[in-house]
Protein backbone atom coordinates (compact mmCIF):
# COMPACT_ATOMS: atom_id res chain seq x y z
CA UNK A 1 0.00 0.00 0.00
CA UNK A 2 2.77 2.14 0.88
CA UNK A 3 4.94 1.59 -2.26
CA UNK A 4 1.49 2.39 -4.10
CA UNK A 5 1.12 5.58 -2.62
CA UNK A 6 5.11 6.42 -2.28
CA UNK A 7 4.30 5.47 -6.51
CA UNK A 8 1.58 8.73 -6.75
CA UNK A 9 3.13 10.66 -3.79
CA UNK A 10 6.84 10.29 -3.56
CA UNK A 11 7.15 12.48 -0.89
CA UNK A 12 5.23 11.14 2.52
CA UNK A 13 5.10 7.46 2.76
CA UNK A 14 8.80 7.18 3.82
CA UNK A 15 9.89 4.27 5.81
CA UNK A 16 13.21 4.78 7.97
CA UNK A 17 15.89 2.16 7.12
CA UNK A 18 16.27 -0.70 9.43
CA UNK A 19 19.62 0.14 11.60
CA UNK A 20 22.63 -2.77 10.58
CA UNK A 21 24.49 -4.59 13.50
CA UNK A 22 26.18 -1.56 15.64
CA UNK A 23 24.35 0.69 14.38
CA UNK A 24 22.42 3.79 16.19
CA UNK A 25 18.40 3.25 16.23
CA UNK A 26 17.10 4.79 13.41
CA UNK A 27 15.41 8.33 14.23
CA UNK A 28 17.92 9.80 16.51
CA UNK A 29 18.84 13.80 15.99
CA UNK A 30 21.95 14.81 15.13
CA UNK A 31 23.03 15.48 18.86
CA UNK A 32 21.98 12.19 20.08
CA UNK A 33 23.89 10.32 17.25
CA UNK A 34 27.11 12.83 18.49
CA UNK A 35 26.20 11.18 21.80
CA UNK A 36 26.35 7.97 20.45
CA UNK A 37 29.68 8.27 18.35
CA UNK A 38 31.41 9.91 21.80
CA UNK A 39 30.31 7.05 24.04
CA UNK A 40 31.30 4.31 21.68
CA UNK A 41 34.87 5.33 22.00
CA UNK A 42 34.58 5.49 25.87
CA UNK A 43 33.34 2.08 25.41
CA UNK A 44 35.95 1.29 23.52
CA UNK A 45 38.81 3.04 25.60
CA UNK A 46 41.26 0.14 27.48
CA UNK A 47 42.25 1.47 30.37
CA UNK A 48 45.88 0.97 32.39
CA UNK A 49 46.39 1.02 35.70
CA UNK A 50 47.47 5.16 35.08
CA UNK A 51 44.29 5.90 34.28
CA UNK A 52 42.76 3.51 36.98
CA UNK A 53 42.43 0.07 36.00
CA UNK A 54 42.47 -2.24 39.10
CA UNK A 55 44.05 -3.04 41.10
CA UNK A 56 41.18 -5.93 41.02
CA UNK A 57 39.35 -6.18 37.59
CA UNK A 58 37.67 -8.73 34.75
CA UNK A 59 38.71 -6.64 32.31
CA UNK A 60 40.29 -3.20 30.53
CA UNK A 61 37.18 -2.12 28.67
CA UNK A 62 33.37 -2.41 27.89
CA UNK A 63 35.05 -3.38 24.46
CA UNK A 64 36.71 -6.28 25.73
CA UNK A 65 33.32 -8.55 26.67
CA UNK A 66 31.54 -6.76 24.77
CA UNK A 67 32.97 -7.11 21.23
CA UNK A 68 31.60 -9.77 18.78
CA UNK A 69 30.71 -9.40 16.00
CA UNK A 70 30.50 -5.76 16.66
CA UNK A 71 31.12 -3.25 19.87
CA UNK A 72 28.36 -3.78 21.92
CA UNK A 73 27.87 -7.67 21.21
CA UNK A 74 29.36 -10.87 23.54
CA UNK A 75 32.91 -11.81 24.43
CA UNK A 76 33.90 -15.15 25.45
CA UNK A 77 34.30 -14.12 29.44
CA UNK A 78 33.20 -16.30 31.74
CA UNK A 79 32.76 -13.98 35.17
CA UNK A 80 32.50 -15.76 38.62
CA UNK A 81 30.13 -14.14 41.23
CA UNK A 82 29.46 -15.24 44.65
CA UNK A 83 26.64 -14.60 47.88
CA UNK A 84 24.98 -15.75 50.82
CA UNK A 85 21.44 -17.54 50.89
CA UNK A 86 19.84 -17.42 54.33
CA UNK A 87 16.79 -18.17 52.76
CA UNK A 88 13.57 -18.37 52.26
CA UNK A 89 13.56 -14.66 52.03
CA UNK A 90 17.20 -13.38 52.56
CA UNK A 91 19.90 -12.92 50.53
CA UNK A 92 23.06 -11.53 51.40
CA UNK A 93 25.02 -9.96 48.16
CA UNK A 94 28.84 -9.47 50.10
CA UNK A 95 29.28 -5.99 49.95
CA UNK A 96 31.36 -6.05 53.14
CA UNK A 97 33.51 -8.82 51.90
CA UNK A 98 34.01 -7.62 48.24
CA UNK A 99 30.61 -7.99 46.75
CA UNK A 100 28.98 -10.83 44.32
CA UNK A 101 31.37 -9.84 41.79
CA UNK A 102 34.51 -11.95 42.09
CA UNK A 103 37.50 -9.75 40.04
CA UNK A 104 39.61 -12.59 38.38
CA UNK A 105 42.62 -9.95 36.99
CA UNK A 106 45.17 -8.30 39.05
CA UNK A 107 47.57 -5.06 38.02
CA UNK A 108 51.12 -6.08 37.78
CA UNK A 109 51.69 -3.92 41.29
CA UNK A 110 48.65 -5.97 43.13
CA UNK A 111 50.12 -9.15 41.92
CA UNK A 112 53.87 -7.52 43.07
CA UNK A 113 51.97 -8.00 46.72
CA UNK A 114 50.80 -11.56 46.06
CA UNK A 115 47.40 -10.77 45.05
CA UNK A 116 46.83 -12.64 41.99
CA UNK A 117 42.57 -12.44 41.88
CA UNK A 118 39.75 -11.75 44.70
CA UNK A 119 39.10 -15.19 46.52
CA UNK A 120 35.35 -16.85 47.15
CA UNK A 121 34.48 -15.28 50.57
CA UNK A 122 34.27 -17.93 53.41
CA UNK A 123 30.80 -16.66 54.27
CA UNK A 124 29.65 -17.09 50.37
CA UNK A 125 27.09 -20.43 50.30
CA UNK A 126 27.27 -20.61 46.62
CA UNK A 127 29.34 -19.29 43.67
CA UNK A 128 27.95 -18.44 39.87
CA UNK A 129 29.22 -18.36 36.44
CA UNK A 130 27.94 -15.49 33.88
CA UNK A 131 28.95 -14.69 30.03
CA UNK A 132 28.32 -11.64 28.63
CA UNK A 133 25.31 -10.92 27.03
CA UNK A 134 25.27 -8.52 23.42
CA UNK A 135 23.45 -4.90 25.15
CA UNK A 136 21.94 -4.11 21.87
CA UNK A 137 18.26 -2.35 22.34
CA UNK A 138 18.91 -2.11 25.85
CA UNK A 139 17.91 1.30 25.49
CA UNK A 140 14.70 -0.03 24.65
CA UNK A 141 14.14 -2.34 27.22
CA UNK A 142 15.40 0.11 29.71
CA UNK A 143 12.49 2.50 28.37
CA UNK A 144 10.00 -0.15 29.32
CA UNK A 145 7.67 0.68 32.43
CA UNK A 146 7.84 -0.69 35.44
CA UNK A 147 3.87 -1.27 35.15
CA UNK A 148 4.12 -3.20 32.46
CA UNK A 149 7.00 -5.58 33.71
CA UNK A 150 4.43 -6.21 36.71
CA UNK A 151 1.57 -7.15 34.80
CA UNK A 152 3.36 -9.70 33.62
CA UNK A 153 3.56 -11.38 36.93
CA UNK A 154 1.73 -14.43 37.95
CA UNK A 155 -0.14 -17.28 35.95
CA UNK A 156 0.23 -16.40 32.25
CA UNK A 157 -1.22 -19.37 31.51
CA UNK A 158 -4.58 -18.47 33.29
CA UNK A 159 -4.57 -21.70 34.90
CA UNK A 160 -2.18 -21.29 37.69
CA UNK A 161 -0.17 -24.14 36.93
CA UNK A 162 3.41 -24.48 36.35
CA UNK A 163 4.48 -21.21 35.39
CA UNK A 164 4.63 -18.12 37.56
CA UNK A 165 6.53 -15.34 37.04
CA UNK A 166 7.54 -12.44 39.82
CA UNK A 167 9.74 -9.21 39.53
CA UNK A 168 12.92 -8.80 41.23
CA UNK A 169 13.86 -5.76 43.22
CA UNK A 170 16.55 -3.72 43.92
CA UNK A 171 17.77 -3.09 47.25
CA UNK A 172 16.07 0.17 47.41
CA UNK A 173 12.74 -1.65 46.27
CA UNK A 174 12.72 -0.60 42.18
CA UNK A 175 11.77 -3.11 39.91
CA UNK A 176 15.28 -4.80 38.36
CA UNK A 177 15.86 -5.85 34.56
CA UNK A 178 18.87 -5.95 34.10
CA UNK A 179 21.52 -9.01 34.94
CA UNK A 180 20.86 -12.68 34.57
CA UNK A 181 18.82 -12.27 38.17
CA UNK A 182 17.13 -8.93 37.50
CA UNK A 183 18.66 -7.24 40.07
CA UNK A 184 19.48 -3.79 38.36
CA UNK A 185 16.91 -1.50 37.65
CA UNK A 186 18.50 1.13 35.03
CA UNK A 187 20.83 1.46 32.28
CA UNK A 188 22.41 3.99 34.00
CA UNK A 189 22.48 2.11 37.29
CA UNK A 190 24.35 -1.08 35.07
CA UNK A 191 26.88 1.21 33.66
CA UNK A 192 27.58 2.69 36.90
CA UNK A 193 28.00 -0.37 38.56
CA UNK A 194 30.52 -2.12 35.49
CA UNK A 195 33.24 0.41 35.69
CA UNK A 196 34.13 -0.10 39.71
CA UNK A 197 33.22 -3.78 39.58
CA UNK A 198 34.33 -4.99 36.66
CA UNK A 199 37.28 -2.83 35.33
CA UNK A 200 38.61 -1.27 38.91
CA UNK A 201 37.49 2.38 37.73
CA UNK A 202 35.93 4.43 40.63
CA UNK A 203 33.97 6.74 39.44
CA UNK A 204 31.96 9.86 41.63
CA UNK A 205 29.17 7.63 42.68
CA UNK A 206 31.38 5.11 43.77
CA UNK A 207 34.35 7.06 44.50
CA UNK A 208 36.42 4.06 46.25
CA UNK A 209 38.23 1.05 45.10
CA UNK A 210 36.76 -2.08 45.68
CA UNK A 211 37.96 -3.98 48.58
CA UNK A 212 39.81 -7.18 48.09
CA UNK A 213 37.38 -9.57 49.97
CA UNK A 214 36.40 -6.53 52.29
CA UNK A 215 40.15 -5.30 52.89
CA UNK A 216 41.44 -1.75 51.21
CA UNK A 217 43.59 -2.72 48.58
CA UNK A 218 47.62 -1.44 49.67
CA UNK A 219 47.48 2.11 48.86
CA UNK A 220 50.86 2.16 46.37
CA UNK A 221 49.16 0.11 43.98
CA UNK A 222 46.59 2.26 42.67
CA UNK A 223 48.53 4.85 40.96
CA UNK A 224 45.29 6.69 39.40
CA UNK A 225 43.52 9.10 41.76
CA UNK A 226 39.88 8.75 42.78
CA UNK A 227 37.61 9.25 40.82
CA UNK A 228 39.00 7.78 37.91
CA UNK A 229 36.42 8.69 35.46
CA UNK A 230 33.83 11.35 35.74
CA UNK A 231 30.03 11.04 36.03
CA UNK A 232 29.68 12.36 32.45
CA UNK A 233 32.08 9.92 31.07
CA UNK A 234 29.53 7.17 32.65
CA UNK A 235 26.81 9.44 31.01
CA UNK A 236 27.98 9.40 27.35
CA UNK A 237 28.97 5.17 27.70
CA UNK A 238 24.81 5.20 28.93
CA UNK A 239 23.84 7.08 25.80
CA UNK A 240 26.29 4.31 23.43
CA UNK A 241 24.31 1.38 25.19
CA UNK A 242 20.85 3.11 25.39
CA UNK A 243 20.92 4.54 20.96
CA UNK A 244 22.15 1.03 20.54
CA UNK A 245 19.75 -0.08 18.35
CA UNK A 246 18.40 -3.31 18.28
CA UNK A 247 19.51 -6.69 15.84
CA UNK A 248 18.22 -6.27 12.80
CA UNK A 249 15.58 -9.67 12.14
CA UNK A 250 16.86 -11.94 9.63
CA UNK A 251 15.13 -12.41 6.47
CA UNK A 252 16.01 -15.53 4.87
CA UNK A 253 15.80 -15.54 1.18
CA UNK A 254 15.81 -18.98 0.57
CA UNK A 255 11.75 -20.34 0.74
CA UNK A 256 12.32 -23.15 2.40
CA UNK A 257 14.32 -21.55 5.13
CA UNK A 258 11.67 -19.21 5.55
CA UNK A 259 8.84 -21.86 5.42
CA UNK A 260 10.90 -23.61 8.27
CA UNK A 261 10.97 -20.39 10.07
CA UNK A 262 7.25 -19.49 9.96
CA UNK A 263 6.66 -23.35 11.45
CA UNK A 264 8.84 -22.49 14.14
CA UNK A 265 7.43 -19.58 15.02
CA UNK A 266 3.80 -21.27 15.73
CA UNK A 267 5.68 -23.99 17.48
CA UNK A 268 7.39 -21.18 19.43
CA UNK A 269 3.85 -20.46 20.14
CA UNK A 270 2.68 -24.08 20.74
CA UNK A 271 5.10 -25.52 22.99
CA UNK A 272 4.37 -22.52 25.37
CA UNK A 273 8.45 -20.74 25.07
CA UNK A 274 6.31 -17.21 24.39
CA UNK A 275 4.63 -17.40 28.06
CA UNK A 276 7.68 -16.37 29.28
CA UNK A 277 9.78 -14.91 26.46
CA UNK A 278 7.30 -12.74 25.21
CA UNK A 279 8.26 -12.13 21.69
CA UNK A 280 7.59 -7.82 22.29
CA UNK A 281 6.50 -4.78 24.55
CA UNK A 282 6.37 -1.03 24.31
CA UNK A 283 8.53 1.42 25.82
CA UNK A 284 7.19 4.24 27.77
CA UNK A 285 6.29 7.99 26.73
CA UNK A 286 9.99 9.26 26.06
CA UNK A 287 11.24 12.95 25.53
CA UNK A 288 13.73 11.23 22.87
CA UNK A 289 12.03 10.20 19.70
CA UNK A 290 13.30 6.74 18.91
CA UNK A 291 12.66 5.37 22.39
CA UNK A 292 8.74 6.85 22.65
CA UNK A 293 6.18 4.55 22.93
CA UNK A 294 8.67 2.25 20.54
CA UNK A 295 7.68 -1.91 19.95
CA UNK A 296 10.94 -3.96 21.82
CA UNK A 297 10.84 -7.27 20.37
CA UNK A 298 12.71 -8.55 23.09
CA UNK A 299 11.46 -12.37 23.81
CA UNK A 300 11.49 -11.86 27.04
CA UNK A 301 8.86 -10.83 30.72
CA UNK A 302 11.74 -9.55 32.33
CA UNK A 303 10.58 -11.44 35.32
CA UNK A 304 11.76 -13.97 37.74
CA UNK A 305 10.97 -18.16 36.73
CA UNK A 306 12.12 -20.98 38.51
CA UNK A 307 15.05 -22.59 36.28
CA UNK A 308 14.80 -26.18 38.63
CA UNK A 309 17.37 -27.43 40.70
CA UNK A 310 19.90 -27.81 38.06
CA UNK A 311 20.73 -24.74 37.34
CA UNK A 312 20.68 -23.42 40.67
CA UNK A 313 23.39 -20.97 41.86
CA UNK A 314 23.84 -17.91 43.66
CA UNK A 315 20.80 -15.68 45.09
CA UNK A 316 20.42 -12.41 44.22
CA UNK A 317 18.81 -9.47 46.47
CA UNK A 318 15.48 -11.49 46.08
CA UNK A 319 16.13 -13.99 43.60
CA UNK A 320 16.47 -17.20 44.87
CA UNK A 321 19.46 -19.57 43.59
CA UNK A 322 17.43 -21.39 41.30
CA UNK A 323 15.59 -18.19 39.85
CA UNK A 324 16.57 -16.44 36.93
CA UNK A 325 15.26 -13.87 34.87
CA UNK A 326 13.79 -14.77 31.25
CA UNK A 327 16.79 -14.54 28.75
CA UNK A 328 16.10 -11.58 26.49
CA UNK A 329 16.05 -13.77 23.15
CA UNK A 330 17.14 -10.42 20.76
CA UNK A 331 20.05 -10.95 19.02
CA UNK A 332 20.45 -15.20 19.49
CA UNK A 333 21.53 -15.36 16.56
CA UNK A 334 24.82 -13.52 17.23
CA UNK A 335 25.48 -15.45 20.68
CA UNK A 336 28.17 -18.37 20.67
CA UNK A 337 27.37 -19.89 24.05
CA UNK A 338 24.52 -20.15 25.80
CA UNK A 339 22.44 -19.97 29.38
CA UNK A 340 23.76 -17.75 31.90
CA UNK A 341 26.96 -19.25 32.19
CA UNK A 342 27.71 -19.95 29.11
CA UNK A 343 28.22 -23.70 29.67
CA UNK A 344 25.58 -24.74 26.97
CA UNK A 345 27.39 -24.96 23.08
CA UNK A 346 24.31 -24.51 20.76
CA UNK A 347 20.47 -23.29 21.54
CA UNK A 348 19.28 -27.02 21.07
CA UNK A 349 21.54 -28.11 24.38
CA UNK A 350 20.24 -24.91 26.29
CA UNK A 351 16.67 -25.71 25.55
CA UNK A 352 17.03 -29.57 26.98
CA UNK A 353 18.42 -28.15 29.88
CA UNK A 354 15.83 -25.34 31.10
CA UNK A 355 13.66 -26.86 33.76
CA UNK A 356 11.56 -26.19 36.96
CA UNK A 357 8.87 -24.15 35.41
CA UNK A 358 10.16 -24.41 32.11
CA UNK A 359 9.77 -28.67 32.30
CA UNK A 360 6.75 -28.48 30.31
CA UNK A 361 8.00 -26.92 27.42
CA UNK A 362 11.32 -28.57 27.35
CA UNK A 363 9.94 -32.43 27.35
CA UNK A 364 7.56 -30.87 24.28
CA UNK A 365 10.11 -29.45 22.28
CA UNK A 366 12.38 -32.88 23.13
CA UNK A 367 9.42 -35.14 21.83
CA UNK A 368 8.93 -33.03 18.21
CA UNK A 369 10.21 -34.74 15.31
CA UNK A 370 13.35 -33.68 13.98
CA UNK A 371 11.91 -31.75 11.13
CA UNK A 372 10.15 -29.55 14.04
CA UNK A 373 12.78 -29.26 16.46
CA UNK A 374 15.14 -27.93 13.11
CA UNK A 375 11.97 -25.33 12.62
CA UNK A 376 11.87 -24.11 16.04
CA UNK A 377 15.44 -23.52 15.62
CA UNK A 378 15.38 -21.77 12.07
CA UNK A 379 13.12 -19.36 13.63
CA UNK A 380 15.11 -18.73 16.53
CA UNK A 381 17.77 -18.22 13.81
CA UNK A 382 15.77 -14.88 13.09
CA UNK A 383 15.95 -13.53 16.01
CA UNK B 1 21.21 34.22 89.91
CA UNK B 2 24.40 34.50 87.68
CA UNK B 3 24.72 31.14 88.11
CA UNK B 4 20.87 30.48 86.94
CA UNK B 5 21.88 33.21 84.01
CA UNK B 6 24.67 30.89 82.94
CA UNK B 7 22.75 27.41 83.48
CA UNK B 8 19.89 28.73 81.29
CA UNK B 9 22.26 30.23 78.54
CA UNK B 10 24.08 26.96 78.24
CA UNK B 11 20.83 25.12 77.82
CA UNK B 12 19.54 27.41 75.25
CA UNK B 13 22.72 27.29 73.42
CA UNK B 14 22.68 23.50 73.70
CA UNK B 15 19.49 23.23 72.27
CA UNK B 16 20.13 25.49 68.87
CA UNK B 17 22.86 23.55 68.34
CA UNK B 18 21.21 20.08 68.21
CA UNK B 19 18.47 21.84 66.60
CA UNK B 20 20.97 23.41 63.73
CA UNK B 21 22.12 19.92 63.72
CA UNK B 22 18.48 18.06 63.20
CA UNK B 23 17.89 20.60 60.80
CA UNK B 24 21.13 20.61 58.74
CA UNK B 25 20.11 16.23 58.94
CA UNK B 26 16.84 17.02 57.80
CA UNK B 27 18.07 19.31 54.77
CA UNK B 28 20.44 16.45 53.70
CA UNK B 29 17.76 13.80 53.74
CA UNK B 30 15.06 15.98 51.77
CA UNK B 31 18.05 17.04 48.99
CA UNK B 32 19.48 13.04 48.91
CA UNK B 33 15.77 12.35 47.97
CA UNK B 34 16.61 11.80 43.74
CA UNK B 35 19.80 11.44 43.80
CA UNK B 36 21.74 7.78 43.10
CA UNK B 37 24.75 6.31 44.85
CA UNK B 38 26.80 2.99 43.75
CA UNK B 39 26.15 1.27 40.61
CA UNK B 40 24.75 -2.33 39.71
CA UNK B 41 23.85 -4.36 42.18
CA UNK B 42 25.42 -1.86 44.90
CA UNK B 43 23.46 0.96 44.25
CA UNK B 44 20.81 3.12 45.96
CA UNK B 45 18.47 5.62 44.36
CA UNK B 46 16.68 7.62 46.92
CA UNK B 47 12.90 7.49 46.39
CA UNK B 48 11.50 9.27 49.17
CA UNK B 49 12.20 10.48 53.08
CA UNK B 50 11.03 7.27 54.52
CA UNK B 51 13.86 5.74 53.01
CA UNK B 52 16.30 6.77 55.42
CA UNK B 53 16.12 5.53 59.02
CA UNK B 54 18.41 7.31 60.18
CA UNK B 55 21.60 10.02 58.72
CA UNK B 56 24.35 11.09 61.32
CA UNK B 57 26.35 13.78 60.08
CA UNK B 58 30.20 12.33 60.23
CA UNK B 59 31.98 15.05 58.77
CA UNK B 60 31.51 18.31 57.17
CA UNK B 61 34.39 20.90 55.20
CA UNK B 62 32.91 23.65 52.86
CA UNK B 63 34.79 26.69 50.73
CA UNK B 64 32.93 29.41 49.01
CA UNK B 65 32.02 27.31 46.18
CA UNK B 66 31.88 23.51 47.87
CA UNK B 67 30.39 22.25 51.10
CA UNK B 68 31.30 17.88 51.21
CA UNK B 69 29.83 16.09 53.95
CA UNK B 70 30.53 12.64 54.93
CA UNK B 71 27.02 11.05 56.34
CA UNK B 72 26.29 7.48 58.14
CA UNK B 73 22.85 6.38 56.74
CA UNK B 74 20.25 3.67 58.04
CA UNK B 75 18.69 2.34 54.79
CA UNK B 76 15.55 0.29 53.99
CA UNK B 77 12.85 0.26 51.46
CA UNK B 78 9.12 -0.98 51.31
CA UNK B 79 10.01 -3.51 49.00
CA UNK B 80 13.66 -3.85 49.29
CA UNK B 81 15.01 -6.87 50.54
CA UNK B 82 16.04 -5.98 54.17
CA UNK B 83 18.59 -3.15 56.30
CA UNK B 84 21.68 -1.79 54.64
CA UNK B 85 24.00 0.68 56.56
CA UNK B 86 26.05 2.94 54.00
CA UNK B 87 27.98 5.61 54.39
CA UNK B 88 28.13 8.21 51.56
CA UNK B 89 29.76 11.52 50.25
CA UNK B 90 27.14 14.35 49.88
CA UNK B 91 29.10 17.15 47.28
CA UNK B 92 26.85 20.38 47.05
CA UNK B 93 28.09 22.83 45.35
CA UNK B 94 26.91 26.95 44.85
CA UNK B 95 24.31 27.82 42.58
CA UNK B 96 22.82 30.91 41.83
CA UNK B 97 20.11 29.92 43.80
CA UNK B 98 21.48 28.44 46.55
CA UNK B 99 23.08 24.67 47.93
CA UNK B 100 22.73 21.99 45.42
CA UNK B 101 23.60 18.82 45.42
CA UNK B 102 26.03 17.82 42.72
CA UNK B 103 26.58 14.21 43.39
CA UNK B 104 26.36 11.50 46.06
CA UNK B 105 29.35 8.94 46.30
CA UNK B 106 28.90 5.52 48.18
CA UNK B 107 31.85 4.97 50.17
CA UNK B 108 30.29 1.69 51.86
CA UNK B 109 27.54 -1.00 52.21
CA UNK B 110 26.62 -3.30 53.90
CA UNK B 111 23.76 -4.87 54.82
CA UNK B 112 22.07 -5.14 58.25
CA UNK B 113 19.14 -6.58 58.78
Amino acid sequence: MCALILGLLPVGCQTLKQPELGEPLADLTRAQRAQFQEGKKIFQRVFEPKDGLGPLFNGNSCAECHEKPVVGGVGDEVEVHATRFEGPYSCDPLFQEGGPVIQQEATPLLKAKGIEKEQIPPSATAQARRSTPPVFGFGLVDAIPESTILSHEGYPDGRGEAISGRANRTIDGRVGRFGRKAAVAALMDFNAGAFPQEMGVTTPLSPVEETINGTPVPPDTDPAPDPEITVEDIEKVTAFVRYLAPPPRQVFTDSQDRYLAGRGRKLFEYLKCSLCHIPKMTTGPSAVKALNRKTVWLYSDLLLHDMGSQLADICLEQAHPAEFRTELLMGLRYREQFLHDGSAKTVREAIERHGGEARYSRDKFKALRDRDKNALLKFLETI
Amino acid sequence: MKNMFLRMTMIVAVGVAMHMEASEADQLKSDLVGQCMGGREKCWKFQSLDQIKELVVKDKTEDSQKRVYTVALQLQAAKGSGKYAAEARVEYVKTAAGWKVKQVGLLSLKKSG
